[in-house]
C-alpha cells in the first residue's frame, strides 16, 4: 500500500510517525506514574494539564517565549561564529592550538552558574550577559568538532594539492574550509540543544526582562507546578525546533551527504556548458534559421 | 661516479643521481633514470623499495638529499606543479561533483573558468562518465572514481604523469578494464607516463620499458625494454612474447638470476 509513495517521502513520514509514537509514550508513562503513585496534581500535573496551562496563558507566555527564543538564537549564532573562527585559527598552528586548548577546556569546567553573577555585574541585566552565557556553552562543541574535522583531512590529499601547485589561500578555500562543514554541523546540533539551557540560566542569574526562565522561577516559587511544567514543555520545544532547524540547514549546506547528484541549478549550468540546453531553451530560433 | 650513469640531459624526465634520506634511513640510493618523450615506463620493485619516494621527489613534494630532477632539461628539483600525480587512493573531494573534481587543479591554482568546466565535461563524456557529470564521488563505483581521478590528473595539462599504483585497490576485472582504458588514453594523448605497480602483468602490458628496483635502499637493478607492438589488447596477455618478458621480470624481481648489467 505504501509502495505508491515515493521512497524519500515514505521515509520522512515513517520517521515523523515514530517521533510521534515516542512523544505519546513519554506522555503515557507520565500519566501512568501519576496514577500508579497516586500523585496529587500540585506534586506532578499531567502533561495534558501542563499543555492546557500553556494554551490558557498563551497571551502572557508569547512575549516571554519570544524573549527566550531571541536570547537562544542570537547567543547561538555568536557562539557558533566564535567557535568556528577559533577552530580554524587553532588548526593553523600546533603551537596556537596547545596555547588555547587548555584555556577552552578550563572555560567549560567553570560552573556556568558561578560566573553568571559576575557577568551581571560586568554587563548589566539586559540581553548581553545572557548572550555571553549562551555563546559560552555553544562555542565549545563547535570548536572541538571543527578542529577534529580539520585534523582528519587526509594528508595525502594535502600532498596531492601541493603536487598540483596549489596556492595556500586557494587550498584553504577549496579543501580545508568545506571540510569543516560536516563536523561544524555536528557541533552546532549539540550547541543548539545546549543553547536553551544557557538562556534559562542567564535569565535566572541576571534578568530585568521577563523570559520563560524567569517565568519558570516565579512559578516554582509560588508552587505553580502546572506553570513549571508548562514552561518546561515550551523550553523543550524551543530546543527541539532549534535542533531541527540546524538539521534542515545542514541538509541544504551539505548536499553531498544526502544526495547522489548536485542540485538542478548546478545541473543546468553543466548542461549549458555542454551546449545541450540551447536547443531546449530556444528551439524555434534554430528551427527557423535552418529553413532560411 | 660512473660517467654512463649521468644522463646527458636529453629526455623528457631525467632523474640524475638522486639520493633520498629520511631520518638516517636511505630510501633511494644514487638513482638515475631517463624517460623519453611520450614513453611509458613501469617501475616495479618490492614493497618499501622507495618507488613512491622517488615519485615524491619527481613531483617536487620531497627535496632529494642529493641529485637533481630535470624536466625538458630544466632543473625542477623540489618544485611542485610541473607533473600530474595520481595515487592508489582516488582522493576525490566528497563535496565536489565529477566535473568539480576534474577541475580541481585549476581551482587550486588560479580558479576555474567556463573553459575548464567545458573541458571537464568533454573529458568525462569522452571517457564514459557523461551520465555522471553532476554525481558526487560517493555515488560512483571504485573504477569510476579512479577514472575521475585520472581525468583530474589529465586536466592539469601536464605532459608528464606519475601514476602510483593507480589501480591497486580495484578488483582484477575492473583493473583490466582500467588498463585498457589507460592504454587508449596513452594512445590518444601525447603524454609521458611513469607508472608504479606491484603487478608484473600490468607493468609489462602497459609499458615501453619496465624498470626493476632493488629492496631499500632503492636502486635500479634492471631496465627491460618491452618491444611489444601497440595498440595492445587483451590477447597480448597470453602471447608467448608476453610470457617470456614476464618470466624474465619475475626472475629479476625475486633475485633468481643475476641482474643484467
Amino acid at each position: 500500500m505504501s509502495s505508491r509513495l515515493p521512497s524519500p517521502l515514505r521515509t520522512a513520514l515513517l520517521r515523523l510517525g515514530l517521533a510521534a509514537v515516542a512523544v505519546a509514550l513519554i506522555f503515557g508513562v507520565w500519566n501512568l506514574v501519576i496514577v500508579a503513585f497516586g500523585l496529587k496534581s500540585y506534586a506532578l500535573p499531567t502533561p495534558q494539564s501542563a499543555v492546557a496551562a500553556d494554551v490558557d496563558h498563551w497571551h502572557d507566555l508569547a512575549p516571554l517565549t519570544l524573549q527566550t527564543v531571541e536570547e537562544t538564537a542570537y547567543g547561538f549564532l555568536i557562539g557558533a561564529a566564535i567557535g568556528f573562527l577559533l577552530g580554524v585559527v587553532m588548526s593553523t598552528s600546533r603551537t596556537v592550538q596547545r596555547l588555547i586548548y587548555p584555556t577552552l577546556i578550563t572555560s567549560q569546567a567553570v560552573p556556568i552558574v558561578a560566573i553568571a553573577a559576575p557577568l551581571a555585574i560586568l554587563f548589566g541585566f539586559g540581553m548581553l550577559p545572557k548572550l555571553v552565557i549562551v555563546a559560552w556553552v555553544v562555542f565549545f562543541p563547535v570548536v572541538v568538532n571543527v578542529l577534529d574535522g580539520l585534523a582528519h583531512i587526509d594528508p595525502d590529499l594535502i600532498n596531492l594539492s601541493r603536487a598540483m601547485g596549489a596556492r595556500r589561500g586557494r587550498g584553504f578555500l577549496v579543501i580545508r574550509l568545506p571540510a569543516t562543514l560536516s563536523p561544524l554541523f555536528s557541533g552546532l546540533k549539540i550547541g543548539a540543544t545546549y543553547a536553551v539551557t544557557g538562556a534559562v540560566i542567564g535569565e535566572w542569574m541576571a534578568s530585568a526582562q521577563q523570559g520563560l526562565g524567569t517565568y519558570l522561577q516565579t512559578a516554582n516559587a509560588s508552587l505553580d507546578t502546572r506553570g513549571v511544567f508548562g514552561a518546561t514543555i515550551l523550553l523543550t520545544l524551543i530546543g527541539v525546533v532549534s535542533f531541527l532547524l540546524v538539521v534542515a540547514v545542514e541538509a541544504v549546506a551539505t548536499p553531498w551527504r544526502s544526495r547522489s547528484t548536485a542540485r538542478p541549478r548546478l545541473r543546468s549550468r553543466l548542461a549549458l556548458t555542454a551546449g545541450g540546453s540551447r536547443w531546449t531553451r530556444n528551439p524555434g530560433r534554430y528551427a527557423r534559421s535552418t529553413h532560411d | 661516479m660512473l660517467p654512463e650513469t649521468r644522463p646527458s640531459g636529453a629526455g623528457k624526465v631525467v632523474v640524475d643521481d638522486v639520493s633520498i634520506r629520511f631520518e638516517g634511513t636511505l630510501a633511494v640510493d644514487h638513482l638515475s633514470l631517463t624517460v623519453g618523450r611520450s614513453e611509458f615506463v613501469s617501475i616495479v620493485g618490492p614493497s618499501g623499495c622507495g618507488k613512491s619516494t622517488l615519485f615524491n621527489a619527481i613531483s617536487g613534494l620531497v627535496r632529494p638529499t642529493g641529485g637533481r630532477v630535470l624536466l625538458d632539461g630544466r632543473d625542477v628539483t623540489g618544485e611542485t606543479g610541473h607533473v600530474g600525480y595520481m595515487l592508489q587512493k582516488d582522493l576525490l573531494i566528497p563535496w565536489r561533483t565529477v566535473v568539480g573534481n576534474i577541475v580541481l587543479g585549476a581551482a587550486l591554482t588560479r580558479g576555474t573558468n567556463r573553459q575548464d568546466r567545458e573541458e571537464a565535461v568533454r573529458l568525462a563524456t569522452r571517457y564514459g562518465l557523461g551520465d555522471f557529470l553532476d554525481h558526487y564521488p560517493h555515488a560512483l563505483s571504485g573504477g569510476m572514481r579512479q577514472r575521475v581521478a585520472l581525468m583530474r590528473t589529465l586536466a592539469l595539462h601536464a605532459d608528464v604523469l606519475l601514476l602510483d599504483e593507480p589501480f591497486g585497490a580495484l578488483d582484477s576485472q575492473t583493473r583490466l578494464d582500467m588498463q585498457l582504458w589507460l592504454l587508449s588514453i596513452f594512445q590518444d594523448l601525447n603524454v609521458t607516463i611513469l607508472f608504479v605497480t606491484h603487478d608484473v602483468d600490468e607493468a609489462i602490458f602497459l609499458a615501453d620499458r619496465v624498470v626493476v628496483m632493488s629492496p631499500r635502499p632503492g636502486r635500479i637493478i634492471a631496465d627491460l625494454p618491452i618491444a611489444l607492438p601497440r595498440p595492445r589488447d587483451i590477447d597480448l596477455l597470453t602471447a608467448p612474447a608476453f610470457t617470456q618478458l614476464k618470466r624474465e621480470t619475475l626472475r629479476l624481481l625475486h633475485g633468481t638470476v643475476e641482474p643484467a648489467a
